[in-house]
């Protein structure tokens, strides 16, 4: 990313406040109003009042100085809470490295992003554009939580309103979370294996243990005691200890859960589980831990041939069928979870929630999964979630019941001030799909003979992800990027002879349907073509 | 408290049931291993544990006992393989680092890894769990029966000792995993380096275990020190020191093997198992006089030009020579058939069937310390076997039934079974998902019409 001036920055966040009203009074009427918090109110009345929601209810006076929205025959909500983003932040990159790679000149360089840390606070450099929020309002969404997705402590999350106002002014928790990934780093960068991962991860919070208790020890008796080292990550790490702050895990496979909530267990904090995919299979024991879910709908995408699919292994076919399953399970279990869009686009969102439905998920359940639920995960349900007396005026309304399939979203509150409804072209463009998007056959020129690669490529935000399969082994692709042309991205390989896994390292330039370029191995450099497959 | 009283009572019911499920299987040319060869015998197992064991006739079946007929058959001790990288999702490399003795196998196991299943079916029924050996101290391992189906504590077992792996020669000095270019090669380049790399963690080891002492003897004296940082790496490192981990060391050529038994010694820690251990026939003397086991390849050789002057006799010669010798595998595929092995082991260097048998049974189990209870029929131990249709020593054989602790976890004619109605599911699964995806692009062209 170029680095914008602070000055466009600020003039685009100003061009915002123009866009949308100053707040308030207002009277949502005729509708079917869904509070959440009761049952739907036919013919219901929302009135607002300086950004906040002044009474909700069947019989209400509307005031003389509201300005009437009419509703009739529409649905009204409040606004939906996506509780798992990484909205404003750049795409996760590292510096390239590799001969053969053209190196831009001095002044083009981008300046590498550093790894977040536990010290990270998204609200410090969160960076939302209007057309991004434009689109997640489109959608019926009011609030996020996001955080980086880019290393092993992702950092500290940030919940705040899409009204397109200042950061510090649509805050509404600040730390949210801490954010952790079971995130291996590139090979050669400690630690580069999952297990790495844990011990890593073990390893900062017995640090952060010490540092705690070192510093308690210098404070009652600093004479004689050799004052501590200030160290920001690990005094980050004091309220994940103290159980402040929940840490919410990156977890989609039921191993991976396990993992977070052993860990959460040895240390005892307060986690959160994000992904879910396969929560389907551990609903039970979900339950048992008493750990609440923030569920991607980001569903798992068959492989597009037939071929393909049918090469698959059973498990796999299986898991990729049962995942939508996971919402109406955790339901039916009585666990508190949440629907959020993850990695998903933000066109993604609402048909996700929908194929939950279609796996056996309420309707009610699922609005609740995207207001109040989100929203008493994250301590935030006195001021979000529902439309109650008091609580922020995000609304929303639907021309339909807002998860039908032909629903549009018509009208926008956020902190009591309208938005504008209004297609994002831009979005549009960047969610349309790339051509590297799609299956690719690789070949490998290795002194041991060709090595047939197979790769299916997804691109989202500028993150490249996806996975492949061979004889050398098959998984998801790493530190995925896609950069003007040139592609890089990381598989893992068992060797020829013996089964020890290295990593190879592709780097290479993708045009309509071929690539090629080197891949870096433990045994060497070597060439590669590839040719998409239908 | 209601509730509590509930589990408590269904724990006891499925305790007594789980005690009173008995298994026979008769009939049986049983490879006892250490006791001999019974021709038509019967084993009895109760509670997961070999209760009797005897010719046919000399031991009773008590009634009710689910009888597993073994006419023509023959039964021995279920496979160890002491080197396997199975069931490890991830990388089993934690590469970075000169020593990576923080990591653990345990923290990264994958239990639905098709391998362990496929390992069963070749009789192997428990595992050492090694990292890789890009390092000169690797991450700590993890001995595992192949509980296939069965939630992953179950895979473990109580008293098996921790386990590290080392590595030398080739591999710790990068020579066979080069950095991507821009990164910087990473320390030891030599074999001096790995040497130096082992000696120097345990010198930290001994500093760091100092500190703790004397934090300690400061809080006993009253004073208000501050505790040291708990290190994960110098942890393992004492642990291993204090003979709480067992070391299991990659290694080749005879000189780097001489090498670590001298620095065993000199810094006070043992090694339990050399592995692959190639050149080890030209030290066999000097690895039976230190107590040190060796777990080698039969047949792999020339792989690399450390592994240039291996042998098949490798196995006999070690063996012969005292040393306490197993095949394993290092693969999931061979991992499969150990047995065959094994058997090379009769036709290179002429040991015996029996010792032959012991290579991939009470000699690997003996090398992980679990001999108690692994690596032969007798009674008291673990009843896990492994069922032929013929000597485990001829190629032609293959395994019938795979049980562990009494539970059958593979059955040829089950899998067999099986896979008429696993290849149903896929059809059908992949049938609905077509279907639903045409519907699906069915609606979105008349959203799109519609809109």
């Amino acid at each position: 990313m170029q680095r914008v001036p602070l000055v466009v920055l600020l003039l685009l966040l100003l061009t915002t406040s123009v866009h949308g009203a100053a707040p308030g009074v207002y009277a949502i009427t005729g509708g079917t109003v869904h509070p959440v918090s009761g049952p739907p109110i036919p013919n219901g009345i929302v009135l607002i009042r300086d950004g906040l929601i002044e009474a909700v209810g069947a019989n209400i006076a509307v005031p003389p100085d509201a300005t009437v929205i009419d509703a009739k025959g529409a649905h009204v909500y409040p606004g939906l809470i996506d509780a798992m983003t990484s909205m404003g932040f750049p795409a996760p990159r590292r510096p390239r490295r590799g001969p053969g790679q053209p190196q831009p000149p001095d002044a083009q360089r981008e300046e590498p992003v550093p790894e977040p840390t536990p010290a990270t606070v998204a609200a410090r450099s969160v960076r939302i554009s209007n057309d991004d929020a434009a689109a997640r309002r489109a959608t019926g969404v009011t609030t996020i939580l996001t955080v980086p997705a880019a290393g092993i402590f992702n950092g500290q999350s940030v919940i705040l309103n899409l009204g397109g106002a200042p950061v510090e002014t649509s805050v509404i928790r600040s730390p949210a979370a801490m954010h952790v990934a079971f995130a291996p780093r590139p090979t050669w960068t400690y630690p580069d294996s999952l297990m790495g991962v844990v011990a890593h991860i073990r390893q900062m919070l017995l640090d952060a243990q010490q540092h705690a208790s070192a510093r308690a020890i210098y404070e009652r008796n600093p004479a004689g005691t050799k004052r501590p080292e200030a160290n920001a990550s690990l005094e980050a790490l004091a309220p994940v200890l103290s159980r402040e702050l929940p840490v919410v895990f990156a977890a989609d496979t039921d191993l991976a859960m396990r993992r977070a909530l052993a860990l959460a267990r040895e240390f005892n904090l307060r986690p959160v589980l994000a992904g879910g995919r396969q929560a389907y299979k551990i609903a039970a024991e979900l339950k048992a831990a008493n750990v609440p879910l923030l569920v991607s709908v980001r569903w798992p995408v068959p492989p597009s041939s037939r071929e393909d699919r049918a090469e698959q292994p059973l498990r796999v076919i299986r898991d990729r069928m049962l995942a939508p399953t996971s919402p109406a399970e955790l339901a039916k279990a009585g666990v508190a979870f949440a629907l959020v869009s993850g990695a998903a686009r933000s066109s993604e969102f609402l048909p996700g929630i929908r194929k939950a439905i279609e796996n056996g998920l309420s309707a009610d359940d699922a609005l609740r999964a995207v207001t109040i639920s989100p929203a008493r995960i994250f301590g935030v349900d006195r001021q979000l979630g529902s439309l109650e007396r008091g609580k922020i005026a995000n609304v929303v309304v639907s021309d339909k019941p807002i998860f039908e399939k032909q629903a549009k979203i018509t009208r926008v509150f956020v902190d009591g001030r309208e938005l504008r409804i209004e297609p994002d072209e831009r979005a549009e463009r960047a969610e349309a799909a790339s051509p590297v998007e799609g299956t690719w056959n690789l070949t490998v020129r290795t002194p041991q003979g060709d090595v047939a690669i197979r790769v299916t490529l997804q691109l989202e935000d500028g993150k490249l992800t996806g996975t492949y399969s061979g004889d050398r082994g098959s998984g998801e692709i790493r530190s995925g990027r896609l950069d003007n042309g040139s592609i890089e991205f990381t598989i893992t390989v068992s060797g020829s002879q013996t089964q020890e896994t290295s990593d190879w390292v592709f780097s290479g330039t993708v045009r309509e349907s071929s690539m090629e370029g080197t891949v870096s191995t433990n045994l060497g450099t070597f060439q590669f073509t590839g040719s998409k497959s239908r | 408290m209601k509730n509590v009283k509930w589990i408590l009572f269904l724990l006891l019911a499925a305790l007594s049931a789980h005690a009173q499920s008995v298994t026979a299987i008769r009939n049986a040319t049983i490879l006892t291993i250490t006791k001999g060869t019974i021709d038509r015998g019967t084993i009895v197992i109760r509670d997961g544990k070999i209760a009797a064991v005897g010719a046919e006739g000399s031991v009773t079946v008590p009634a009710g006992a689910t009888v597993i007929d073994a006419t023509g058959k023959y039964v021995m001790p279920g496979i160890i393989d002491t080197h396997s990288h199975t069931a490890v999702e991830g990388s089993v490399n934690e590469i970075s680092l000169p020593n990576s003795g923080m990591v653990r196998i345990s923290d990264a196991l994958d239990p639905y890894d098709i391998s362990v299943y496929r390992q069963l079916a070749g009789g192997t029924t428990a595992a050492l769990v090694l990292h890789g050996s890009a390092n000169a101290i690797g991450g700590q391992s993890q001995i595992l029966k192949w509980k296939w189906g069965r939630p992953l504590p179950d895979w473990f077992i109580p008293d098996a000792p921790r386990t590290i792996k080392f590595a030398l020669g080739e591999n710790p000095k990068s020579a066979n995993f080069r950095p991507p270019p821009g990164v910087e090669r990473q320390y030891p380049a030599t074999r001096m380096g790995v040497e130096e790399v082992i000696r120097k963690s345990f010198v930290d080891a001994r500093d760091y275990l100092a500190r703790w002492e004397e934090y300690e003897s400061r809080r006993k004296r009253g004073e208000n020190p501050v505790p040291p940082r708990r290190d994960l790496l110098m942890e393992t490192m004492a642990d291993i020191l204090r003979g709480r981990i067992d070391v299991h060391a990659h290694c080749y050529r005879s000189d780097e093997i001489m090498m670590l038994i001298r620095l065993a010694e000199e810094q006070g820690f043992r090694i339990r198992e050399f592995q692959h251990v190639l050149e080890g026939y030209k030290v066999a003397r000097e690895i039976a006089a230190a107590g040190i086991g060796a777990g080698t390849f039969i047949d792999w050789w020339g792989y690399k030009a450390e592994a240039y002057d291996a042998i098949p006799h490798n196995v006999a010669l070690m063996e012969k020579n005292g040393v306490l010798t197993s095949v394993n595998s290092d693969s999931d595929e061979l991992a499969r058939h150990l047995n065959q092995d094994a058997a090379k082991a009769m036709k290179y260097g002429g040991l015996t069937e029996e010792e032959a048998l012991r290579t991939c049974t009470i000699n690997p189990a003996r090398q992980l310390r679990l001999d108690h209870r692994l690596g032969s029929i007798e009674v008291g131990k673990d009843a896990d076997l492994a069922i032929w249709n013929g000597h485990p020593l001829s190629t032609y054989s293959r395994v019938e039934t795979t049980l562990i602790e009494g539970e059958v976890y593979f059955d040829r004619a089950r899998d067999l079974e099986a896979r008429q109605r696993l290849a149903t599911e896929k059809r059908e699964l992949l049938k609905k998902e077509e279907e639903q995806q045409a519907k699906e692009k069915k609606g979105a062209k008349e959203e799109k019409k519609n809109g």
